[in-house]
């Protein structure tokens, strides 16, 4: 696969280089390919919440907010040359992420809810009277009783992150503006997870720049930082002594029936071999004008992964295992509904799955100018991968102009796909299963997407700040809606600034 | 079948319509709502689709790096 893909991209090179070269030889009055600099400054805020947390195991809340500050600079180097320099965070927190970790003392509980009524109740108190989830109450004692549940955010450093990514792009166009090949490098880091990038990419446009053919190549080294679930995490420093050991001393481990054990043992665990994801990815892309007022494109990705492709802190739990919880034994009987306030289900282990997946998807675009007014924009894809997940993606947009500046831009997004052949819902994984996951992500399902967007644009960037000029704003909110009980909303904000000629 | 339908047909249409159009009769061509990228504002839903979906690609944009976990 990086063999083929090398090979075409060097072809690709060698003849975009030549026909370059030769229209190169010809000088000629050259426009700017990018008459001056560009400043995007992007930002969107991300919202979610679902009851399917893989973190959980397939249940409890995935409530998650995103901020993503983003600055895009192009500028241009010379006549025919671009570089672009993408830099932006990407800062969450997270109650799926944070329950990696979700045990609470009681004394942090009793300063931030009230959860319960208690008497004398503290981190190394003796008497608690908790409040059931049918209102009445029942009297535990208990020297110290950490708890959790996969309805609530732990407090664990888990809950947050920041990711930092930079992405610098550079093209160059020959003379003719036919021919344009650039490279790019990107990084990106979160606590724990680190990426590289490099790619290139060739684009022909043949036909009086009716047809334009492109093709692009693209790798990504990854490497993970692996953190697993608490439990899982102590098994695996401590061994069968876990349980007197380390987090675990002097912790009551209980049985589905609410009575202390000891009996836990996750000895299916065991820690990962390798920690590299590797990510190569061949596309190309072939756009066709039909006439003065209709374009289309088709997409091709070839997507190969390798390495570490499940994810370290997604717990799995098996039908075939006996269960054992860490907290109140009033919540066992709710334990899968949100009136579980304080147990916690110990993990039998994390996901598995493949070390190599191949997708395949394919993209159509059709955009068709209706008249001064309206635009039409329709995008379909379909997608197969030798996971076992199909999926289809149709997308139209109808941007109305209200006037030569403003235009208003309602949009609507369907997504089906089916459920990868390692997926199965919370407890009915067996553990003789070779790969497992209650990843919804991976699951069947289908999803609706609203958004509206505002769009302003100056042509003559009149609005100067120093020596740029505002060219275009950009507000769009879109609200996203899973069958599985994922909601999600999504406010994006764009302004472009152009700097003086 | 589907799928052999699908193809003839777009296929007809990209190479039976492949007229040329001059460039001075590129004005609603050239109109900033019928590029065939997509939108800038649409890299921070496609970020995010990436995440909750599993399909990915096909559409110009970034098809790796970053582990979407969250």
């Amino acid at each position: 696969m990086k063999r083929a893909i090398l090979l075409v991209f060097c072809l690709f090179s060698a003849f975009a280089w030549v026909k370059g070269q030769q229209a190169d030889s010809t000088k000629v009055y050259k426009k700017k390919v990018l008459e001056s600099t560009e400043v995007d400054l992007l930002m969107s805020l991300y919202n979610q919440d679902g009851v399917h947390s893989p973190v959980n195991g397939g249940i409890g809340t995935e409530k998650l907010v995103d901020g993503t500050p983003t600055i895009v600079v192009s500028m241009p180097l010379s006549e025919d040359d671009v570089l672009t320099i993408d830099a932006g965070l990407s800062a969450y927190t997270s109650a799926s992420s944070s329950n990696i970790n979700p045990f609470m003392s009681v004394a942090s509980t009793l300063k931030s809810t009230n959860l319960f009524n208690t008497t004398g109740a503290s981190r190394g108190g003796t008497t608690i009277i908790t409040t059931t989830p049918g209102g009445g109450t029942t009297t535990t004692t208990t020297p110290s009783k950490p708890y959790g549940s996969p309805w609530i955010a732990s407090t664990g450093a888990s809950h947050a992150d920041v990711n930092k990514a930079i992405h610098a792009d550079f093209s160059h166009s020959s003379d003719s503006r036919n021919f344009i090949w650039g490279t790019n490098v990107a990084y990106s880091k979160e606590f724990d997870y680190r990426s590289y990038g490099f790619g290139g990419n060739l684009t022909g446009l043949f036909n009086e720049k009716n047809t334009e053919v492109g093709l692009k190549g693209s790798a990504y080294i990854d490497t993970w930082k692996p953190i697993y679930p608490t439990e899982l995490r102590e098994y695996m420093d401590y061994g069968s002594n876990f349980q007197s050991s380390g987090y675990f001393n002097g912790v009551t481990i209980l049985n589905q029936s609410g009575v202390a054990t000891t009996a836990y043992l996750p000895s299916q665990f065991k820690p990962w071999d390798s920690k590299g994801r590797n990510s190569y990815t061949a596309s190309l892309f072939v756009s066709q004008i039909f006439s003065q007022k209709l374009q289309g494109a088709l997409f091709f990705d070839l997507v190969s992964q390798q390495g570490m492709l499940s994810t370290p802190y997604q717990r799995v739990y098996f039908a075939d295992k006996p269960n054992f919880y860490i907290g109140y034994p009033a919540f066992i009987p709710v334990y899968t509904t949100s009136d579980n306030k304080a147990v916690y289900q110990l993990a039998d282990d994390i996901e598995r799955l493949p070390k190599s997946r191949i997708k395949f998807p394919i993209g159509v675009r059709m955009n068709y100018y209706i008249n001064e007014t309206f635009v039409l924009r329709s995008y379909y894809r379909y997608y197969v991968d030798n996971w076992g997940i199909s999926a289809h993606t149709v997308n139209f947009d109808l941007p109305v102009k209200l006037s030569p500046s403003f235009t208003f831009t309602p949009s609507y997004r369907f997504y089906m796909q089916s459920a990868t052949n390692y997926f199965a819902p919370y407890e009915m994984h067996l553990s003789t299963e070779q790969y497992y996951t209650s990843d919804y992500d991976l699951s069947k399902f289908t999803s609706n997407q609203y958004s509206f967007a505002f769009n302003y644009t100056d042509i003559f960037t009149s609005l100067k700040v120093g020596s740029m000029g505002l060219k275009n704003v950009n507000v769009k909110y879109s609200h996203y809606s899973r069958s599985d009980g994922l909601d999600a909303n999504i406010f994006s904000f764009g302004i472009k600034f152009v700097g003086d000629k | 079948m589907r799928k052999k339908i699908w193809t003839l047909l777009f296929g007809a249409l990209l190479f039976g319509s492949c007229v040329s159009v001059k460039e001075y009769k590129k004005i609603y061509l050239n109109d900033a709502d019928m590029k065939l990228s997509a939108n800038q504002n649409e890299r921070f839903e496609n970020n995010f689709q990436v995440y909750r979906e599993a399909a990915s690609g096909a559409n110009s944009g970034k098809t790796g790096g970053g582990c979407g976990c969250n």
